[in-house]
């Protein structure tokens, strides 16, 4: 997980700022430099699906510029476009085979549409392009000459994160680990642990820091079960479901609490989809789709990503729910339902799924079938005090007093655990205690008190 | 135009009375063409003849209360009068969106049905219900109200744009339009045996009264006096049981939770209708609309609980807590809450698209720039 779209943004940013402006003396080329200038600009300023017209403008007129193409393929992966990505990136690559930073990124796309052995062939060849000495020095030295050659040559670092990431994806992490060992990524001895909980503690640093501290721990100890379970976790929050789903797996096996243990087995049962594997390539898809309709806006876009992710994994719950909020945000609380029902018969576990639809079908007075559903959410995840709500009020609607009573009631002494006192909740009990039922019904908030349960 | 929200709390919650129990009352028309609503027949003084016969149904009993429902702990005597604010809900987002100045024009209901004529025996028809609720007329006060705040202020839109205004004002929220989309809405959740209920309680004397006193409360200008009795309440607080009484009226009809759900209804609209005349590429999807309509209810839902409680007061103050207290009683009954559930979504519902199509009207007759220029203070001329 070294590439993540941040990564990848700025790799487009320097593949844009190294544009060809420098042959602008034919009329051509500087209406292509114009065009990847003018990309850079909207890129820089968020307006990414005007930042892919403008780097496609500038591949269509400079199909022999490697730069113009490489630009093209970068956007087009930055958005999803995987495709389109692999077409110029093959372009580029015939133009130019032995540019060591578009062997790089073409290796790390390999890598984001889960074509690992493609990925490691592109790494051999990066690695082949170094002089001779340093190649033996990476292959051979001891350990301690290694974290001076990495520093000394970046794009041997490169290699060697990418390597790491492929062989955690594809679940060897005791290999992975020694990897890591051998190239002084981590070091013997030292709490990594530690250290990622008191960057998580403080709060203050980037997340993306906190996120890679985290890794770091990962690979350096394999008793930290914690660590491995909060790396887990924020992975699966991100949307990087695969590895999130192996990490949860360690995690929860490495873990001496039973407690624990159970716990791990429900959050792989009831957020990551059991044993239903999600491909790499339908998780890069949704996690681009998410962002497309959240950052962008851009429905269309995300409509199409999310479609072509459910086709190349039919039991990946997210996107169902995605498509819903999509439909219910255009106003189709039909389709909206329809989706999540899909949803529900994909991955009857979901419990992100069965909750959504609850609330869809409280909204919309089905209340029966919201009852059957948010009952689902408490029986798969009982510590949902927001769910909980949910299905008291939809009790209360049915004029089930007592049992709405006794959810409510169950859920304020939850959340005053947390330090969530839902007054609104506590003066509505108050008032039905003392006044019997009331035309209103009950308020049903959602507080957010666990981390990344709400960010499915 | 979502900036007049601010000063439509108040109206709806000046308007929306608990609307679960009320009765016929009196209705008479003087020689200056001024409609008055009373719960006593009018006197000769009056000089008009009365347009609704209500007299009390005899035959007519309160339905038996639950066990549950009496048992309600005696209230202490309190001096915990919660802190009366005044009713006026001027933010630094309703400058300039305030109601006109000229004298409120008296609203009329036409076609109101005498209640005498209603029949005591048979079915009772939903519009014999909802007349018998005071639903006609209180709706009435509540559509002139929301018609007097879209207006503009006085003297900030020009002649043409002013009448312009008036008559989609006139043709939008047309009080039998607006009041048969709540009739067919509430059609749809009537339940007989509840309806009959409902009705019999409604026929009661201490109903009708009730209505009465409601309707009156909904008229125009109210605004004044209710700040006047607030005023008075500092010296003459009511007891500790009269505010008890109000809570639980309150509680057992939901009527605070409609005046929001009315709030997010008109937001809803008036961000539906502006947005949709804004430019394509800053509308507003539904999704984005319903969050805003959340957001401002989640803002109102206290003010209006503040106001509400202050308009409570005043509206029953004449009522004695014996009286309150049936009131309260049928309220928690099946019948009671069933009336007051469906009256909630029939009028969110009819009223908050009368609202959307009103100002959807309004924006394609006045140009939004045009709005936005006669809410902008003029500047001051420099010598």
């Amino acid at each position: 997980m070294t590439i993540p779209l941040r990564t990848i943004a700025v790799a487009i940013m320097l593949s844009l700022c190294l544009a060809p402006v420098a042959t602008a003396q034919q009329r051509k080329a500087v209406a292509v430099g114009n065009d990847l200038d003018r990309a850079q600009a909207a890129f820089q300023g968020g307006r990414y699906a005007e930042a892919l017209a403008l780097a496609r403008r500038g591949a269509a007129q400079a199909p022999t510029s490697a730069r113009a193409l490489t630009v093209r393929a970068g956007m087009a992966e930055f958005m999803g476009e995987f495709e389109e990505a692999s077409t110029y990136y093959d372009r580029a690559s015939a133009l130019t085979p032995d540019d060591p930073e578009l062997i790089y990124r073409t290796a790390s796309f390999a890598v984001r549409v889960g074509e690992y052995d493609r990925a490691l062939t592109q790494l051999d060849r990066l690695l082949a392009l170094q002089p001779t000495h340093v190649r033996w020095l990476f292959q051979w030295a001891p350990t301690y000459l290694q974290a001076g050659l990495l520093r000394d040559h970046p794009s041997l670092e490169h290699i060697v994160q990418i390597k790491l990431d492929i062989l955690t994806e594809k679940g060897d992490l005791a290999q992975a680990r020694q990897l890591a060992r051998s190239y002084a990524i981590v070091r013997p001895g030292e709490n990594y642990c530690a250290e990622a909980q008191a960057k998580s503690r403080d709060g203050g640093g980037e997340r993306e820091d906190t996120f890679k501290a985290f890794r770091l721990a990962t690979l350096a100890q394999p008793d930290a079960a914690d660590c491995i379970w909060w790396y887990g976790q924020w992975l699966s929050d991100e949307g990087y479901v695969r590895l999130g789903r192996l990490m949860v797996i360690e995690g929860t096996r490495v873990t001496a609490s039973a407690g624990n243990k159970e716990s791990g087995a429900r959050y792989l049962r009831v957020r990551l989809g059991g044993k239903r594997e999600v491909p790499k390539r339908a998780e890069q898809l949704f996690l681009i789709a998410r962002q497309r309709y959240l950052r962008d806006g851009d429905i269309d876009g995300a409509v199409r990503l999310f479609d072509e992710s459910i086709r190349l994994s039919p039991a990946f719950a997210r996107p169902y729910n995605y498509r819903a909020t999509i439909a219910a945000d255009l106003g189709d609380r039909e389709a909206a339902l329809a989706w999540l029902q899909r949803g529900v018969q994909a991955d009857p576990d979901s419990w992100r799924t069965h909750r959504n639809l609850g609330k869809l079908l409280a909204e919309l007075e089905r209340y029966p079938e919201a009852e059957m559903h948010l009952r689902k959410v408490v029986e798969l995840f009982s510590d949902d005090a927001g769910g909980r709500l949910a299905l008291a009020r939809v009790l209360y609607a049915q004029g089930k007093y007592d049992d709405f009573a006794k959810e409510a009631r169950a859920a304020v002494a939850f959340l005053a655990n947390w330090k969530a006192p839902v007054p609104e909740v506590r003066d509505f009990l108050a008032k039905f205690d003392r006044w019997g039922p009331g035309a209103s019904l009950p308020p049903a908030p959602d507080p957010r008190i666990i981390i990344g349960w709400n960010y499915d | 135009m979502t900036d007049r929200l601010a000063v439509l709390l108040s109206i709806v919650a000046l308007v929306l009375m608990p609307t679960s129990g009320v009765a016929e009352t009196y209705r008479w028309i003087d020689e200056q063409g001024n409609v008055t609503y009373s719960d006593r027949p009018p006197q000769p003084k009056d000089n008009g003849a009365p347009a609704l016969d209500a007299k009390p149904a005899p035959d007519a009993r309160a339905p038996e209360l639950k066990a549950s429902d009496t048992k309600a702990p005696e209230p202490k005597p309190s001096a915990a009068l919660p802190e009366m604010k005044t009713l006026e809900l001027k933010t630094p987002e309703s400058k300039g969106l305030t109601a006109p100045t000229q004298t409120p024009k008296r609203f009329e209901v036409k076609g109101a049905p005498p209640a005498g004529a209603m029949p005591r025996i048979g079915p009772t028809k939903i519009d014999d219900l909802l007349e018998l609720a005071g639903v006609r007329v209180q709706l009435a006060g509540l559509l002139h109200r929301v018609a007097a705040d879209l207006r503009p202020p006085p003297g900030q839109m020009s002649p043409a744009d002013q009448a312009a205004i008036e008559r989609v004002l006139a043709q939008s929220l047309r009080h039998e339009t607006i009041y048969a989309a709540v009739r067919d809405a509430f059609r749809l959740q009537v339940d007989r045996p509840n309806l009959e209920a409902a009705a019999a309680w409604l026929r009661t004397p201490v109903a009708r009264k009730i209505v009465g006193l409601e309707i009156a409360s909904s008229e125009p200008g109210v605004e004044q006096k209710v700040a006047d009795y607030a005023a008075s309440l500092k010296a003459n607080p009511p007891s500790a049981r009269r505010l008890e009484l109000l809570q639980r009226l309150d509680w057992v009809t939901g009527a605070n939770e409609t005046s929001a759900d009315l709030v997010a209804a008109i937001a809803r609209g008036l961000s539906s209708a502006v947005s949709a005349a804004g430019p394509q590429d800053s509308r507003l999807r539904p999704g984005q609309i319903e969050d805003r309509a959340a957001q401002v209810r989640a803002r109102a839902t206290e003010t209006l609980r503040e106001v509400r409680a202050m308009s409570m007061l005043y509206t029953y103050q004449t009522l004695q807590d014996e009286e309150l207290s049936e009131y309260v009683r049928f309220s928690g009954t099946d019948a009671g809450r069933w009336f007051s559930i469906s009256m909630h979504k029939a009028l969110v519902g009819a009223v908050g698209r009368a609202v959307e199509q009103t100002a959807t009207e309004l924006v394609r007759a006045v140009p939004l720039e045009r709005w936005a220029r006669a809410t902008t203070p003029a500047r001051q001329a420099v010598k």
